[in-house]
């Protein structure tokens, strides 16, 4: 261990939180039919060897169903973090190349999301689209893209006055031209940083729209799902529905959190030391 | 820059909190301090003296107050409308019974009620009650009532002061259970305002009303009727498990609770259980799947064959559900009206799965390599609704599920709003929830409309149909009795398990409530679909021992 420096240490920190991730999401996969399985037979049961997260009011395995439930967390969260990305790409480099009235444009629109409480934007997507898991998935991508969008937006007008920017243009490509092979690649490592940052975001917004009741249908294995019904067996001392779905949430959460920074160091060695 | 991220994500978790915080409800009542003081006199004296404090669900709370023609007793759920008097009153064997009337009489051919009431009543403003009150009372709702249906009355007319005549537009057997639920209000004191600021006849005045949080009702010192025995009633809103608590916290004399909370204990009070007419089953579309004229799913092809429905209702162990779900407070259900006059007992089946088996196999539903059965490409298998927000029916559509499972018949549940819920039970099965004081029910929902299917689930019996349209005209109840009766099960054809079975009931679940232990609750009548007012229908012979 000693051996080993900052940047060894910070790339196993990302390999590991990456695999735990990963399989978080394959278990979850591989046991999506038995979460939803119900037996009246074992209801009720605190934490044991058999079921170490216990069981709910109609039989579920809660150690399934939350493996499940953070695993279409995850699946959410990648999907919405993907199209926000990618929406947040274009809308930034569009609206720093193409000009005043399209800048002003997309920042008003950039303004006008951020203005409306998230959660309540997210509802009423979600509620227009349905609820379900598309309702979710869309509600949640076309909800998270503003922040990104602005720091890409405000790196590409730095980036314009670069040099090699502007020999690019004295060379007479065109301005998609310059953006798609000079300026893509460059801010690429942000990109990435930001999509995985926008992880948690996602996430946490799917467990609390679902929670909420807006989301997935409640005999679906979804995080926001088992914790409020968690909530009604509280009162009873049914303590592990709600603990252990919570501590994986949260566990899960900052994973993310932890992948994202460490790509940012060693994307970026720089911001390491700031 | 770590610990920013990282409060980031404890002030996300906490913001979760805190969302569930509004949108599951309030804690204890909120009372204001004469309350709380109230209540603490209530726990000094262990329960005792002639106030009681009950405690209902949120959704119990009539929206648009204490007026009959907007739902008040003669509601979605019916009950007793305490303030207001009734022309009748059901007894708890659920036969008639008079309060305001003295008599009544119906004509031959059952368009003409007459009845006649007491002269002595007064409201409680002074003014006497009439005959014009009661007339001008049934044409408002009739008029008005958004909630329950009162087109078979054509017109109410006070023939003098103490008669009044329902000229009715069809003929209507079970007027008597109509006017069980419609409370009298003042013809000279009524208004837009009467919901808030309601003046009756009944046992009750009411004397505060704090919405959102609780109703005080005082007893009407000038009742006509048997002593009052409890004096003071107050009523407060809370969600189950604030209503546990408060329990806990003893705050309250009788708290609402749900069979998941049956197995807790607390120290003073006991869990009384209610036997209810208070049902829950899901229909099986009756005919192929198909669409109406707006392009809406109707019917269901599988099932659509009668021997499937048989099968189902056969084949679904009642007891077992009602151990699995509602740790047995319940039981078990063969038809929407278990128990009351207009029951057929014909249609109390034995859980018998080999005879399923047999029944699907004969009818040429064979397993297919999975396990699930199949007949000519169609899968014996169905998508089985419950309203997303209930807990309950989702448990006993689960149950459902693992029990046909053991059939050969594939069901997947699906939790859905009511707002697409009426729409969808058309072609696939929805876990209802029935029950009323009134055989109205059978014909609401086995009788046909006028595109020639029954409203809530298609399905068609022309037998049953004139049966039905044959007890609403009989002259006298026992006959309309009677022919209720057939309609369910004639000999030969009917809705029962050798019928057409095209609703399949599992459960009455019986109502739960925390009571203080020295706490006297009168007999209760069968209750009725809905968790609220009906305990309270015969508070005023409540009494601390």
């Amino acid at each position: 261990m000693r051996s080993m420096n900052g940047r060894q240490k910070t790339v196993l920190l990302f390999g590991m939180a990456v695999l735990f991730l990963a399989l978080i999401t394959a278990a979850g996969q591989v046991f999506a039919k038995e979460a939803m399985a119900t037996d009246f037979t074992r209801k009720n049961l605190a934490p044991c060897g058999e079921y170490v997260f216990g069981t709910d009011w109609m039989g579920r395995d809660m150690f399934v169903r939350t493996l499940t439930g953070l695993s279409m967390s995850i699946r959410i969260g990648l999907l919405a973090a993907g199209v926000s990305a990618l929406l947040a790409l274009v809308l930034g480099i569009v609206s720093a190349t193409m000009g005043r009235a399209v800048d002003s444009a997309v920042t008003w629109v950039i303004d006008l999301v951020m203005g409306i409480p998230h959660i309540l934007l997210l509802i009423l997507i979600s509620y227009a689209c349905g609820k379900g898991f598309r309702g979710v998935a869309i509600g949640v991508s076309l909800t998270h893209w503003t922040s990104l969008a602005r720091l890409i937006r405000g790196e590409v007008l730095q980036l314009k006055e670069a040099p090699y920017i502007k020999v690019a243009k004295k060379l007479g490509l065109s301005s998609w031209q310059i953006a798609w092979k000079h300026m893509v690649p460059h801010l690429f490592p942000q990109f990435l940083v930001g999509l995985i940052l926008l992880f948690p975001h996602a996430i946490l917004h799917e467990a609390s729209i679902t929670f909420l009741g807006f989301g997935l249908s409640p005999e679906q294995p979804a995080i926001g799902v088992i914790l409020s019904e968690s909530m009604r067996y509280l009162a009873m001392g049914k303590w592990w529905l709600a603990l252990f779905p919570g501590l994986l949430l949260v566990l899960t959460v900052m994973l993310f959190d932890v992948a994202g920074e460490s790509l940012r160091k060693l994307l970026d060695p720089g911001s390491a030391h700031v | 820059m770590k610990s920013r991220k990282l409060s980031f994500i404890i002030a996300m978790m906490l913001g979760i909190n805190l969302l569930s915080a509004c949108g599951s409800g309030q804690e204890a009542p909120r009372g204001d301090g004469r309350q709380q003081e109230e209540q603490g006199t209530e726990l000094s004296g262990g329960g005792a003296g002639d106030s009681v404090i009950v405690a209902m669900g949120p959704n119990s709370e009539p929206e648009a107050g204490f007026d009959p023609a907007y739902g008040w007793g003669a509601g979605e759920h019916v009950h007793e409308p305490l303030i207001q008097s009734t022309l009748t009153v059901t007894n708890p064997d659920l036969s008639i019974e008079y309060d305001l009337a003295t008599d009544m009489q119906v004509s031959e051919d059952g368009m003409i009620w007459t009845v006649t009431i007491r002269d002595d009543v007064k409201f409680t403003d002074g003014e006497a009650l009439t005959a014009s009150d009661v007339a001008f009372t049934y044409n408002t709702v009739k008029e008005t009532s958004s909630v329950n249906d009162f087109t078979m009355l054509a017109e109410a007319v006070a023939v003098d002061d103490t008669t009044v005549e329902f000229h009715m537009a069809q003929a209507y057997s079970i007027w008597p259970y109509t006017m069980a639920i419609v409370g009298i209000v003042p013809e000279h004191a009524y208004g837009s305002d009467y919901g808030e600021h309601p003046i009756g006849s009944g046992r009750y005045l009411m004397k505060q009303w704090d919405k959102g949080q609780q109703i005080i009702f005082e007893a009407n010192p000038d009742y006509y009727g048997e002593e009052i025995k409890m004096k003071q009633v107050t009523i407060v809103f809370m969600e189950e498990d604030a209503a546990f608590a408060a329990a806990m916290a003893g705050q309250v004399d009788l708290a609402y609770t749900a069979a998941a909370y049956s197995d807790q204990t607390i120290d003073g009070y006991e869990l009384l259980a209610f036997e209810t007419v208070d049902n829950r089953g899901f229909n099986l579309p009756a005919v192929p799947a198909g669409t109406d004229e707006g392009g809406n799913a109707v019917g269901n092809d599988f099932t659509a064959d009668s021997q499937v429905r048989r099968a189902i209702n056969i084949g679904l162990d009642r007891q077992e559900m009602l151990e699995n779900v509602v740790n047995g407070y319940g039981t078990p259900a063969y038809s929407v009206c278990d128990k009351m006059p207009w029951y057929n007992s014909a249609a109390e089946v034995e859980y018998n799965p080999e005879e399923a088996k047999t029944i699907l196999e004969n009818a040429g539903w064979t397993p297919g390599a999975d396990g699930i059965r199949e007949k000519n490409g169609i899968r014996a298998a169905f998508n089985l609704l419950y309203p997303a927000s209930d807990s309950l029916r989702q448990a006993l559509a689960a149950d459902t599920q693992n029990q046909l499972k053991e059939l050969g018949i594939e069901v997947t549940i699906e939790g859905v709003g009511w707002d697409t819920a009426y729409d969808r039970a058309q072609a696939e099965p929805l876990m209802w929830g029935w029950g009323a004081h009134s055989p109205m029910e059978l014909y609401n929902i086995y009788h046909t409309l006028e595109n020639g299917l029954a409203g809530f689930s298609p399905y068609s019996n022309e037998t049953v149909d004139r049966y039905m349209d044959e007890a609403l005209a009989a002259g006298d109840l026992d006959t309309s009795y009677e022919l209720w009766q057939k309609a369910q099960w004639d000999g030969t054809t009917g809705i029962t398990q050798e019928g057409d079975i095209p609703w399949i009931w599992l459960v009455n679940i019986d109502h739960l409530y925390w009571s203080r232990e020295n706490l006297k609750v009168a007999e209760q009548k069968l209750h009725p679909h809905g968790h609220g007012w009906s305990i309270v229908n015969n508070v005023d012979q409540w009494i601390w021992q």
